[in-house]
């Protein structure tokens, strides 16, 4: 025969269950904020070097000058399928500097000289406007400085190079100096949801 | 020769002269009126900005063009729609399959040509629809290098087409059947003559005594170059919104062009002046 619980007794097992389940989440909580993995990241609808609409500002380099590590944790990236593969790339040449006997612009964006020209596909070896070039990033010269990405902004680009923090040398500082020094507030660590 | 900006009309916003978001082409008429089409609407205005009527179109339009009998075509995604000189669609072309973003349209000797940035060529389809040839399928890059998304041409009254190649800072003409007849441009950044940036001209229309009307981008202006090819005049620069990329251009038989800025949606009509300006 079953034992009869009280109006009382039912309310208090309740009670007691609810608080469990409620301790037992904040458990949980506390315990993925512990150990949650923050990565600091950058925002590039608020950089300005990316950021669209923002046309003739002048480069933020705070990416490369503000970081802790002697070469910046920040890195450009160029995604290649959003890349116009151009004979003459914004973002590699400094398109208005005088233009040299072989037709190209003379001076360079990168002050690292982190980017490399190469024509592909089938190559046309008497008239270089009729190729296609790739443009890759050496990673282990650039600096992050920027100035590729807002070259390579819309209008005068496609906005295929765009800045990325690099994690595997990002000592993850809880105050981050590049965070401090950014005017837009683009670079941060959002919690994980 | 030298042009003077002699007015500015549309513009950004919810009154019926204005476009919401897009203004991507404009056409003239026999009559001088212009054709804009941008959202999913053409308008026309009179030489004085004055909106006359508009029209919805079935696709968001993506250039425009007008036929000596008037009638207004439409460049769209994937096919061509016509519309009578008062709005009603007569007709349209499609090439299912083929046909991909029409961004130019233009006439000679009876056929139809419509730019196809999907494949980067210009298609050649003649009074009964058919395809005939494609030009600068034969281009090393397989097509015209367009990193706008945009090809853009005109056909002169010779029947000779003058298609702008951005990638390759040019200007290249052909036959009808695809046969590259000339080319002119280089790439500078400093010297007006030349082409700026990674890929201009962007736009082109040519006006009736064979001038070459380009529009470049990033900072956007207007140039005219006489038939061979050599620089007559800055239109202007500096006119434009900074952001303007892809500005469409249209000459009237006075020499009155009209370009469309993209980017605060605003038609700017430039009037030529001096001498020359109808030599």
């Amino acid at each position: 025969m079953s034992k009869k619980h009280t109006r009382r007794e039912v309310l208090g097992h309740a009670a007691r269950g609810t608080a469990l389940a409620g301790l037992g989440g904040l458990t949980g909580l506390l315990w993925m904020k512990a150990n949650a993995t923050f990565a600091w990241s950058i925002n590039a609808q608020r950089c300005i070097n990316s950021r669209l609409g923002a046309v003739g500002v002048e480069v933020c380099e705070r990416c490369a000058t503000e970081c802790v590590l002697s070469l910046s944790a920040v890195r450009a990236v160029n995604e290649f399928k959003a890349c116009g593969r151009c004979y003459i790339c914004p973002a590699y040449f400094q398109i208005t500097s005088a233009v040299g006997s072989d037709g190209l612009p003379t001076e360079k964006v990168c002050p690292r000289d982190a980017i490399k020209r190469e024509a592909i596909g089938w190559i046309d070896p008497d008239d270089p406007a009729n190729n296609f070039y790739e443009y890759t990033i050496d990673e282990t010269l650039c600096n992050g400085c920027g100035r590729c990405v807002l070259e390579c902004k819309e209008p005068a680009g496609l906005g295929s190079i765009r800045l990325e923090v690099r994690h595997d040398t990002c000592l993850d500082c809880n105050r981050c100096a590049i965070a401090q020094a950014c005017p837009e507030d683009a670079f941060d660590r959002p919690e994980p949801t | 020769m030298e042009y003077r900006l002699a007015q500015r009309f549309g513009g950004r916003g919810f009154a019926p002269h204005q476009f919401r978001q897009a203004l991507r082409g404009v056409a003239v008429d026999g009559g001088g009126r212009l054709h804009a089409v941008g959202d999913s609407v053409v308008k026309v205005f009179d030489p004085d900005g004055t909106l006359l009527r508009q029209w919805a179109t079935g696709q968001p339009g993506e250039s425009a063009a007008v036929d000596d009998e008037g009638r207004v075509w439409v460049g769209q995604d994937g096919q061509v729609e016509i519309f009578s000189p008062e709005g009603e669609r007569v007709d349209s072309r499609r090439d299912p399959g083929r046909l991909g973003l029409v961004t130019a349209v233009g006439f000679g000797g009876g056929d139809v040509f419509l730019a196809d940035a999907t494949a980067r060529w210009v298609r050649r389809y003649g009074s009964d629809g058919s395809l005939l040839n494609n030009i600068g399928d034969q281009h090393r890059k397989g097509g015209f290098h367009i990193p706008n998304g945009v090809v853009d041409f005109a056909v002169d009254d010779g029947g000779v087409l003058h298609v702008a190649n951005p990638g390759m800072h040019r200007v290249e003409r052909y036959s009808p059947d695809g046969t590259l007849l000339g080319r002119f441009g280089r790439f500078d950044g400093q010297d007006p003559a030349g082409f700026p940036g990674c890929c201009n001209p962007t736009n082109l229309t040519v006006d009736d005594q064979g001038r070459v009307i380009v529009s470049e981008k990033a900072g956007p202006r207007v140039k005219v170059y006489d038939p061979d090819g050599e620089l007559l005049t800055v239109v202007a620069a500096g006119v434009f919104d900074p952001g303007a990329k892809n500005m469409d251009l249209a000459v009237d038989a006075h020499g009155r062009l009209y370009v469309a800025d993209t980017a605060t949606l605003e038609i700017c009509a430039f009037e030529p002046t001096g001498r020359e300006a109808t030599a």
